[in-house]
């Protein structure tokens, strides 16, 4: 029998491998109430000691001690406390044309979220403008039943 | 035994109820209400607690990247070390025994650990059937090996329909576990659906939802806690490749010698007198007979025959997942630290229902990945109990 040696012959160099998997996030009573109330058009804080939070949290972030569910309505308008504009938007950014993402402290809130503002051109964008939502007709309970935001007195 | 080191208790172990889906909660929920239980149990706060270990699978299982990243108010580890263990399905095993290397070492002297797994976040049976991505799935790994088992050992085929009968029936006496199954039976046993062969459906462990925790100490928290505490007698964990040529996928060598290298630390020698009871990771009928020869509790060719004879009935001379075991309840990440705190409630005389009677020594085990990862502790009621 004859033993033939073989080199390394490397045409191929990689294969692809897709794994497709859906998931169900459950939402627990105070995320829960969240996206509720965004679907009825509400945004909702919670309280913490003498702080709203917003979104709400289950625990408290310093003590580690539940919250009582105790939700404050806040907004619907607020004031950007910071962002970072967003030139040319990819197919899974929130809009198709320029926009700014910000952070958001909503009137009522100690905190700041973040979400997508939809400013026209970033020379209207500056920290410490008002802005307020744009409310999807069909909303679900979902973060994104908040199209994005716009400037207070009128979209781009 | 060597007391070079601490010595561990755990005073205090919490659980969830395991359901399907646990819908009512978050995954921090989740996590949350077992560490509750846990503290309740030790008469502790959240404020006693020191450090926090968490374990759990692979994170395709719920889809949350690095879950220990999010985790740390609900377990109230802000200002605290914080850290996050994985070994695949033995993690909370291998979670458990981190945290009690951190007591052992002087490092701290009361630790948090908790283990979970939410798999309905997944949908479907991701790690047991490979999902939508075409994997064979733990069930579809470990068949064939059960086969060779089988083969190579001579056991009849009802072996395997005895261990799910036997800790589906231990699951009625345990109000937290998943399946509650009080009319089982051999008949039903062989004639559900066959998954993969030689396993039927109710020889396979379910899916779960659900989180285990135990809050460990050192000798002086052991001395004052307000229940009885386990005492850690040893640990071991081994590793090895999940496929290799000539490997012994029947007896995997990391096994044989994690068990060895847990009962030379424990001082035992000869198992299956020196240990009460045992809960060991069975998600799948036939690994009952396979771990007692794995880990050398029975010889070559034994373990089937201590089944049939019940011998590991909780009213026998060894008994076998009092609490339903892997079979009953299958919240991955926490099935591993689910037989080490049930083997913990055993020597503290907390089981309830379940409670071997006068249990002083139990061993808990679980295994990961391809039958690869291995994590094992014995525990009892005493720190230096004279082992006979």
């Amino acid at each position: 029998m004859q033993c033939v040696l073989l080199g390394a012959v490397t045409e191929l160099r990689a294969t692809t491998h897709t794994i497709e998997f859906p998931y169900t996030r459950t939402l627990g009573p105070v995320i829960g109430s969240f996206f509720t109330g965004l679907r009825d058009r509400r945004i909702l804080g919670i309280r913490a000691g003498d702080r709203v939070l917003v979104p709400p949290l289950e625990y408290d972030p310093e003590t580690g001690d539940a919250l009582k569910p105790d939700f404050v309505e806040v907004g619907p308008a607020g004031t950007v406390t910071s962002w970072s504009w967003v030139t040319k938007p990819t197919r899974k950014h929130p809009l198709d044309r320029p926009f700014g993402f910000a952070l958001i402290r909503l009137d009522g809130a100690d905190t700041a979220m973040v979400h997508a503002v939809d400013a026209g051109s970033i020379d209207r964008m500056q920290t410490g403008m008002r802005v307020t939502p744009r409310w999807r007709d069909e909303r679900k309970g979902r973060i994104d039943d908040i199209e994005c935001f716009v400037p207070e007195g009128g979209a781009a | 035994m060597a007391t070079a080191h601490e010595p561990c208790a755990i005073v205090g172990f919490g659980q969830t109820k395991h359901k399907k889906r646990r819908d009512d909660l978050s995954l921090p929920g989740l996590v949350r209400e077992a560490a509750e239980r846990a503290l309740d149990d030790a008469g502790m706060t959240w404020s006693d607690i020191e450090a926090v270990v968490i374990g759990k699978a692979p994170d395709p299982f719920e889809g949350v990247m690095m879950p220990e990243l999010s985790l740390a108010d609900a377990l109230a580890a802000v200002g605290k070390p914080m850290m996050r263990v994985h070994t695949a399905g033995s993690v909370g095993g291998s979670t458990s025994i981190v945290a009690s290397s951190l007591i052992m070492g002087r490092r701290h002297q009361r630790v948090l650990t908790v283990a979970y797994e939410k798999q309905s976040e997944g949908n479907a049976q991701w790690g047991l059937a490979g999902g939508r991505s075409g994997g064979m799935g733990a069930g579809g790994i470990f068949a064939p090996w059960m086969r060779s088992y089988i083969r190579g050992s001579g056991a009849p085929e009802h072996i395997g329909w005895k261990v799910a009968v036997k800790d589906r029936l231990n699951a009625v006496k345990n109000p937290y576990a998943h399946l509650q199954l009080p009319d089982i039976t051999i008949e039903k046993v062989k004639e559900s659906p066959m998954l993969w062969e030689p396993i039927h459906f109710l020889e396979s462990c379910p899916s779960s939802d659900g989180a285990a925790a135990m809050v460990l100490t050192d000798e002086e928290g052991g001395r004052a806690a307000s229940k009885p505490p386990a005492w850690v007698l040893g640990t071991a964990m081994r590793s090895e490749l999940g496929s290799f040529p000539g490997r012994d996928t029947v007896r995997p060598q990391a096994g044989v010698e994690c068990a060895e290298m847990l009962y030379k630390e424990v001082g035992i020698t000869n198992p299956r007198e020196q240990i009460d009871v045992a809960e060991l990771y069975v998600p799948f009928s036939w690994y009952e007979p396979m771990w007692l020869e794995g880990h050398d509790i029975a010889g070559p060719g034994e373990g089937w025959k201590m089944v049939d004879s019940g011998e590991t009935e909780i009213t026998g001379s060894f008994p076998v997942n009092p609490s339903g075991g892997v079979l009953s309840s299958n919240p991955i990440g926490a099935s591993g630290m689910l037989r080490f705190g049930e083997a913990a409630q055993q020597v503290r005389g907390q089981a309830g229902e379940h409670q071997v009677p006068g249990a002083k020594v139990a061993l808990a085990q679980a295994y990961g990945g391809a039958a690869q990862y291995f994590a094992m502790w014995v525990v009892s009621s005493e720190l230096q109990p004279s082992l006979s």
